[in-house]
């Protein structure tokens, strides 16, 4: 019996040992840096997210123009599902077949990074501050890290949209809607009295997102550890929770996800939801009564920054075509043909003062495109790229035991900050 | 005429063996191997020795989790023990279309338990068909918080996996009671023991070996809990996060670009040495008893 236990530990032990396992060093798995240089030939292969069969046609003839300019070169395009990106990625990275050219926000680049995984791309466009907004590539440059590891594809923000007709009818102006956070708490309190409870104004739960939106700082400058556990973040979870116990959100937003706040908003039992700016035209599809009656106006805070791009793998066997495709893809008349499509943004300078974006043809939906033009001056990336899923989802249950009132929101506040800064660790 | 080749039966076992290594055996090493690191989807990771163990110790999303897995287990054990038992009894009976109600119990353990815990969540949601229609009779002002209460969602998950297994039980137990010697029960009838007495001192004996089967089986699969309380907290663990199971938590913490799959490893161990506990009782349990 000694013989087999001592035979199970030797066991346990050479498996730890020989699993393979060694210090997590930034760039371990480092590939030897592509040569930059060189002819446009060859094949490249290019990978989106979830853009067929909308935008196929797109995509071809954005591919078949580049195809025409550099004729050697072939481009294998593979779109990925919506559902399942970062796993599709994970799987890809880690069996050393990522694409020449993917499609990666910038929480999804950072731990390719780390891994030493991808390219910088300043190497070989020194230049790109030039041609891309601040905005766009801050987002793909990381604290510890030398240089660009993303050209910006395309931006958004979000926008307040009101249901004016439910506005109307339980006595609020709907071209006067809330600025700012007392407002939306104050016609909250009149859209649930004249309603009966029927409607809510208010239906989201704060998250890591409104803390910024807010002013709040949520990391330190060094990006070490956490901070937002601050007497104005733990005010604003007051007047959330006080909102919240008066009965100005309902009950379920503990548990909803925040697409229950938009489905509340399409089913006419929410007055006010946030979007990107091609919101309205989304919503025509699935309630084209609800879309003419939308009114949209500018985010409460800070807006949000979303920023799409396109990052170039350090394996590829084909940097020059990797780097001439991405910028091809990126570059300013290629996304303004994609703008005039879809409500996004492009990231390149030489659309900035393009009349498209910062005049509205009359229309709600063109409204909302122009007020979302305009944010993106001021929008920020509010959520840092190291807020992993863990991180987020134990905000969210600590922030929803604050308004629940089960917890104060300090504690709730220290908690969180307290998990992050583990998790952060480890 | 036969043939003896050293290698057949090595061939006949291989596609098995091949895919229980695979799926099965390799990843229960790799994830023993995994709990004393600080592995990462990306990079691998480096050996941490019994941090996430003491990790463990101090987390208070485990000490939930632990809490509403055993809460799930003791509620669930006996109901998911007896309630199958004398439904079992009531279909074993031959009347006419007594079909019927054993197809209609069976219904519910060929359904999806994430198709049937969607459907519960409709019924029990603040606007959902229950809250509706206690309201509509007045019974209830306010809505019921089925799904929005800590203790109301755990029993409401509790509800729905008891629902959702009393046919798989039922269908064990028909199997069992049809081995319960008819004569048994004639003889007791003679002596005049009633149906209460009949069931206690000779149903329940006969069925005796299958009821512990039943009772690992409900343990196992009450500690395991994932479906139901996932969908019907929306994924997000209920009011802060304190109606997660177990698993509900290892899932959380392996997803990922960033999944922390050294402390996700280090969770499932704990959640298998939680469940070989109460299966090593109910054997003892047994045994005593025989």
């Amino acid at each position: 019996m000694r013989r087999y236990w001592a035979g199970l530990a030797l066991a346990a032990t050479t498996a730890v040992a020989g699993c393979g396992l060694g210090e997590a060093d930034q760039g371990s798995a480092a590939a030897p840096s592509a040569n930059l240089a060189g002819e446009v030939k060859g094949r490249v292969s290019l990978q989106t997210w979830a853009l067929k069969p909308k935008f196929t046609d797109y995509m071809q003839g954005v591919i078949s123009a580049f195809e025409k300019k550099y004729p050697g070169v072939k481009v294998e395009w593979l779109d990925q599902p919506g559902d399942g990106y970062s796993d599709k990625v994970l799987s890809q990275a880690a069996s050393g077949t990522l694409p020449d050219v993917t499609n990666l926000p910038p929480d999804f680049a950072l731990p390719l990074v780390k891994q030493g995984m991808l390219l910088d791309v300043s190497q070989a466009d020194p230049k790109l501050s030039d041609e891309y907004v601040a905005g766009g590539l801050d987002a793909y440059t990381y604290a510890g890290f030398q240089g660009v590891y993303g050209y910006p594809w395309y931006l958004n923000t979000d926008v307040n949209y009101w249901n004016s007709e439910l506005m109307t009818k339980y006595g609020l102006d709907p071209k006067k809607p809330p600025a700012t956070f007392d407002e939306l708490v104050a016609q909250a309190r009149t859209l649930k009295g004249k309603s009966g409870g029927k409607v809510y104004l208010m239906s989201r739960r704060p998250e890591l997102g409104d803390l910024a939106e807010a002013g709040i700082p949520l990391m330190s400058d060094d990006g070490a550890k956490f901070t937002f556990n601050t007497p104005e973040a733990a005010a604003l979870l007051d007047k959330y929770r006080d909102a919240f116990k008066e009965g100005l959100l309902p009950r379920d937003v503990l548990t909803d996800t925040y697409s229950g706040n938009a489905q509340l908003f399409n089913e006419g039992t929410a007055a006010w939801t946030t979007g990107g700016g091609n919101y309205i035209t989304s919503l025509a599809t699935d309630n084209p009564t609800l879309a003419p009656k939308v009114v949209p106006s500018k985010d409460m805070g800070v807006p949000p920054l979303y920023v799409q791009g396109l990052s170039v793998s350090k394996r590829t066997k084909n940097a020059p075509a990797a780097i001439a495709l991405a910028r091809w893809v990126t570059s300013a008349e290629n996304q303004a043909a994609f703008a005039h499509l879809v409500s996004i943004f492009p990231s390149t300078k030489a659309s900035a003062n393009d009349p498209y974006f910062s005049k509205s043809d009359g229309t709600n939906a063109g409204d909302a495109k122009v007020i979302a033009f305009a944010s993106l001056a001021e929008a920020k990336m509010l959520q840092p790229v190291v807020v992993t899923d863990a991180m987020s989802k134990f905000v969210r249950q600590q922030f929803a035991l604050a308004i629940s009132g089960d917890i104060s929101s300090k504690q709730a506040l220290d908690a969180a900050v307290a998990k992050c800064d583990e998790l952060l660790k480890n | 005429m036969t043939h003896r080749r050293w290698f057949t039966p090595w061939l006949l076992v291989a596609p098995a063996a091949l895919w229980l290594c695979v799926f099965n055996i390799w990843p229960s090493i790799n994830t023993v191997v995994l709990a004393f690191t600080n592995a990462k989807p990306l990079g691998g990771g480096r050996f941490t020795g019994l941090e996430n163990f003491t990790r463990a110790l101090d987390d208070d999303q485990l000490a939930d989790a632990l809490l509403n897995s055993v809460v799930f287990m003791l509620v669930c054990l006996p109901l998911l023990v007896m309630l199958p038992l004398l439904l079992a009894i009531l279909v074993e009976k031959k009347l006419p279309g007594i079909m019927f109600f054993r197809t209609a119990f069976y219904t519910p353990v060929v359904a999806s338990a994430v198709v049937v815990a969607l459907i519960w969540g409709w019924v029990l949601d603040d606007r959902g068909l229950i809250n509706g229609f206690a309201q509509w009779l007045g019974v209830v002002a306010e809505p019921v918080p089925f799904l929005t209460d800590r203790w109301l969602l755990l029993f409401s998950a509790i509800s729905l996996t008891i629902w959702k297994g009393l046919g798989y039980y039922m269908i064990i137990y028909l199997s069992a009671l049809g081995n319960v010697r008819r004569e048994l029960h004639e003889a007791a009838a003679v002596d005049g023991a009633g149906p209460v007495r009949r069931f206690w001192s000779v149903t329940v004996p006969g069925v005796r070996n299958t009821m512990l089967l039943v009772s690992v089986l409900v343990a196992v699969s009450a500690l395991r809990v994932f479906s139901e309380l996932y969908v019907l907290s929306n994924g997000t663990g209920g009011p802060g996060g304190r109606d997660m199971s177990v698993v509900m938590l290892i899932q959380l913490y392996s997803r990922g670009f960033t999944g922390h799959l050294g402390y996700a490893s280090a969770l499932s161990i704990v959640l298998l040495v939680i469940t070989i506990g109460p299966m090593l009782l109910l054997l003892r349990l047994d045994r005593k008893a025989a």
